[in-house]
């Protein structure tokens, strides 16, 4: 009788520690799969879900927070996918998050993934449609493969324009294919700059020129009543002044220009890099020999009717003359 | 010829009688008296008596298991998958299918030559002499325990077989227990559990009812007893292949695989 | 010869007032094997009736017939004045209970032990039963039999001759009116199976019971008969006192007394 008893005794411990796995292990399952506890109900919809089913894992943020409760067809092209979220993290997805369609690994099942969006947004509230947006699936991933392929053919045609016109642009193509660029950048900047310096000269010394006439002074004194001279005059000291701030620009320019190459020089890459690495120094560069071209050109053409001016010409006269003699 | 025919008639005859067996256990089965006290006797007996050796099968199951997967999935790179191979296997086949084999070979033999020696021994008759419906006392309740039992030994045999399964992983390669726990717990659904879990319920009632048809038809004589217990345990294994194949298409019809 | 003839088929000679049990024109057949064929027999109170046959002659089966456990083609059995055949089962169990039967291989149930084996009739058929009623009924029985010290052994720790006593004990634990015994020295050596014929008498005298007893071993019949049947192609071929078949001249007779 009393073996019986404790038969009984093994046998219900038996039979409960059997039905306590059973029980356990299908709330833990129940559990993952949001069967039980507080749950909140959301809505996406995409227009392909490539294989979602029911019961596949939610993630926001990469961490585990609900599942697929259904998925259903709303019209040819639209599918609404339902998905309980585990009540506590409501206060964390906003009503603006995405919602995307991913794999879980290569070869793995599909998940859903909620990712935060930057903008502040309220929280979502049960039954919320979500926003969606397509997201590394294989097929995906294919297409935006081939996206990118098209990418790189419009960046290399780009390239291929750029360099194109780097080719035609003897300047620069000198300036960057040139191995010693910075010795010889450094020889036109240093000519630049002397000619800013000379034109400066110039600039004061027909200030002076001007000031004097102004006041009456020297032989041409009494000839500046000519209004016409005089404005020709001063547009001609008006360009000089321009041309020589120009350069100025264009020294400060090419100096940090030379800089940058020098670095990356220095660095690592090469000229070309330089040149890709950024865009806008390429576009400065070129601005900046436009304009010194301009610059030049506008600068030579006021010399040149500076020399034919009448007033100024003994100037000139004179330090070619005194150039002449410092050459012999 | 002859002798063909009659063996698709004797095959015949052996189901119609074991469908009119299992039909009887119903009706006696749905009327009182219960026979309480020997139902627990043959719990006890069917059940836990059985445990050490399906607890050792489920684990030696679990660990060979992994050990012989693991080489195919570390050549295809997703060794990481192991725990849900694992887990797969065992809950939804291996587990309760051997198990299922284990416990027909233990408990389908020995009450076929338990209930064969009693039917050859007269005992069933002084049984129904005593005022003891002996169908009742002795068929119903071993096919209750039995239908009741395989499913909690299934149970802790996946249990002891998935702790072999992380034993195996871990012999090779290295995974704590609570990640092991977690990924199995991840792979898994209801629809793994509850239909194998269902199943064990048909394996159990099929292993206690061919047993029990088998004893309680028993020739006369000590080599009839023999050929109840052998013929329980072959007919009754290969019932539960087929009731297997029966549920597999029956969840799949139903959208559960 | 006609002496003979006059003891073979009189059955309703010996039907007097207080017969317990009456089998009338009774068949069975188990397919084609005819066993039991127009059979008739009656047993009085305290009677002993001794049925004579050969291996396969349907012995059994008539005995099988009284208790219920197989059912005859035709004819009626009447047990206590109730006829057993139109009985439903639980009135076949309430008669039951007043039948005794002592199986041939004594069909005690090796799982329990002699205790349980003498207390499941008692549990089954007395509901009303206190455990010390029935402890007292228990050691009661095995001390008739003179086995008081099995009481928590096994079956299969007795031997066959001890084996048949507890199990003369289980049958005889409810008290029935009528024991039907089913060859009780078969297997036996002679000295025990002089000891359980003695002991069936002896409790016969004590508790006052009518008895069939199914044997084909002459010491026991001649030591508890009251009444011999030779049941021959499924009849009653012959009845009479062990005394008067033995010394029957005919020759089927005669081979049981060789």
């Amino acid at each position: 009788m009393a073996k019986q008893a404790i038969n009984n005794i093994k046998l219900g411990i038996f039979v409960l520690a059997g039905l306590v796995i059973l029980i356990v292990t299908l709330y833990l399952i129940g559990r993952n799969q949001s069967l039980f506890g507080d749950d909140i109900h959301i809505r996406a919809r995409f227009r392909n879900v490539g294989g979602l089913t029911k019961g596949n894992n939610v993630r926001f943020s990469g961490i585990q927070a609900g599942n697929v409760r259904s998925v259903a067809l709303v019209n040819d092209t639209t599918i609404e996918v339902s998905m309980l979220v585990n009540r506590k993290f409501q206060p964390f997805i906003h009503k603006n998050a995405f919602v995307a369609i991913g794999n879980e690994g290569l070869m793995g099942n599909k998940v859903i993934n909620i990712s935060t969006n930057i903008i502040p947004a309220a929280a979502i509230e049960e039954n919320d449609l979500l926003p969606t947006k397509t997201e590394a699936g294989t097929n995906e991933m294919l297409a935006t493969l081939s996206t990118t392929n098209d990418n790189v053919a419009i960046i290399s045609e780009d390239l291929k324009q750029t360099i194109k016109r780097l080719n035609n642009s003897a300047a620069l193509w000198n300036l960057l294919n040139d191995t010693t660029i910075s010795s010889n950048l450094r020889i036109s900047l240093s000519n630049i700059r002397y000619a800013a310096v000379k034109v400066n000269e110039v600039a004061s010394g027909l200030n002076t020129i001007v000031v004097d006439a102004h006041n009456g002074k020297g032989t041409v004194g009494s000839l500046l009543t000519d209004t016409v001279v005089a404005s020709d005059l001063k547009k001609a000291v008006g360009h000089i002044n321009q041309a020589s701030a120009d350069a100025d620009i264009l020294i400060s320019r090419l100096d940090s220009l030379v800089q940058g190459i020098q670095n990356d020089v220095n660095t690592k890459g090469g000229t070309v890099n330089t040149v890709l690495k950024d865009t806008a120094l390429a576009n400065k560069l070129s601005n900046s020999l436009d304009n010194i071209e301009k610059g030049t050109a506008a600068f030579s053409e006021d010399m040149e009717a500076l020399k034919h001016n009448f007033l100024t010409r003994g100037y000139f006269r004179k330090q070619e003359k005194a150039k002449r003699k410092a050459n012999k | 010829m002859k002798g063909k025919e009659l063996k698709s008639e004797a095959f015949l005859n052996e189901t119609g009688a074991i469908s009119r067996f299992t039909g009887w256990f119903f009706h006696e089965f749905l009327r009182p008296r219960f026979e309480l006290r020997e139902f627990l006797r043959q719990c006890f007996l069917v059940g836990y008596k059985s445990l050490p050796l399906i607890g050792l099968t489920g684990f030696i199951m679990g660990l060979v298991l992994t050990m012989q997967l693991r080489p195919t999935l570390v050549a295809y790179g997703v060794e990481a998958r192991l725990p849900d191979m694992v887990s797969l296997s065992i809950i939804r086949e291996i587990g309760p299918v051997i198990t299922a084999l284990i416990f027909a070979g233990k408990i389908g033999s020995s009450i076929g030559a338990e209930l064969g020696s009693m039917r050859v021994t007269e005992q069933i008759d002084a049984m129904e002499v005593s005022g003891t419906n002996p169908y009742k006392y002795l068929v119903v309740t071993r096919v209750l325990a039995t239908t009741l039992m395989l499913p909690i030994l299934t149970i802790l045999s996946d249990a002891i077989g998935l702790y072999g399964g992380f034993l195996g992983i871990n012999i090779r390669g290295v995974m704590s227990l609570d990640l092991y726990i977690n990924e199995v717990l991840n792979t898994v659904v209801f629809s793994d559990v509850v239909p194998a879990t269902i199943k064990t319920f048909f394996f159990g009632f099929a292993v206690g009812i061919i047993g029990c048809y088998k004893g309680y038809n028993s020739k006369k004589g000590t080599e009839g007893v023999g050929r109840s217990a052998n013929s329980a345990v072959v007919l009754s294994s290969l019932l539960i292949f087929i009731i297997d194949l029966v549920v597999v298409q029956i969840t799949d019809l139903l959208g559960l695989n | 010869m006609t002496a003979v003839q006059d003891i073979i088929n009189q059955p309703n000679e010996t039907a007097v007032k207080n017969a317990v049990l009456e089998i009338k024109h009774l068949d069975k057949a188990f397919g084609g094997n005819v066993v039991l064929n127009d059979f008739n027999l009656v047993v009085n109170k305290d009677e002993n009736v001794v049925v004579l046959g050969r291996s396969g002659s349907g012995k059994s089966v008539l005995i099988k017939c009284i208790i219920g456990l197989l059912k005859p083609d035709s004819g009626s059995i009447s047990v206590l004045g109730e006829d057993v055949l139109a009985m439903g089962h639980d009135e076949l169990d309430h008669i039951r209970m007043r039948i005794g039967f002592l199986f041939q291989s004594n069909a005690l149930y090796d799982s329990m032990t002699v205790r349980e084996n003498l207390e499941f009739p008692m549990r089954r058929h007395i509901k009303h039963m206190n455990a010390e009623e029935v402890n007292e009924r228990v050691n009661e029985m095995l001390e008739n039999v003179g086995l008081a010290h099995t009481i928590d052994m096994m079956p299969s720790e007795l031997s066959g001759g001890m084996q048949k006593r507890i199990a003369l004990a289980r049958t005889l634990i409810l008290k029935p009116e009528i024991i039907l015994y089913d060859e009780p020295t078969s297997g036996l050596d002679p000295i025990t199976g002089r000891e359980i014929s003695s002991l069936m008498v002896e409790l016969q005298e004590k508790y006052h019971t009518s008895s069939i007893i199914i044997s084909h071993d002459m010491n026991c019949v001649k030591a508890v008969a009251d009444k011999v049947v030779a049941l021959i192609d499924g009849k009653a071929y012959a009845t009479g006192t062990y005394e008067e078949l033995k010394r029957s001249t005919d020759e089927r007779i005669k081979h049981f007394f060789e």
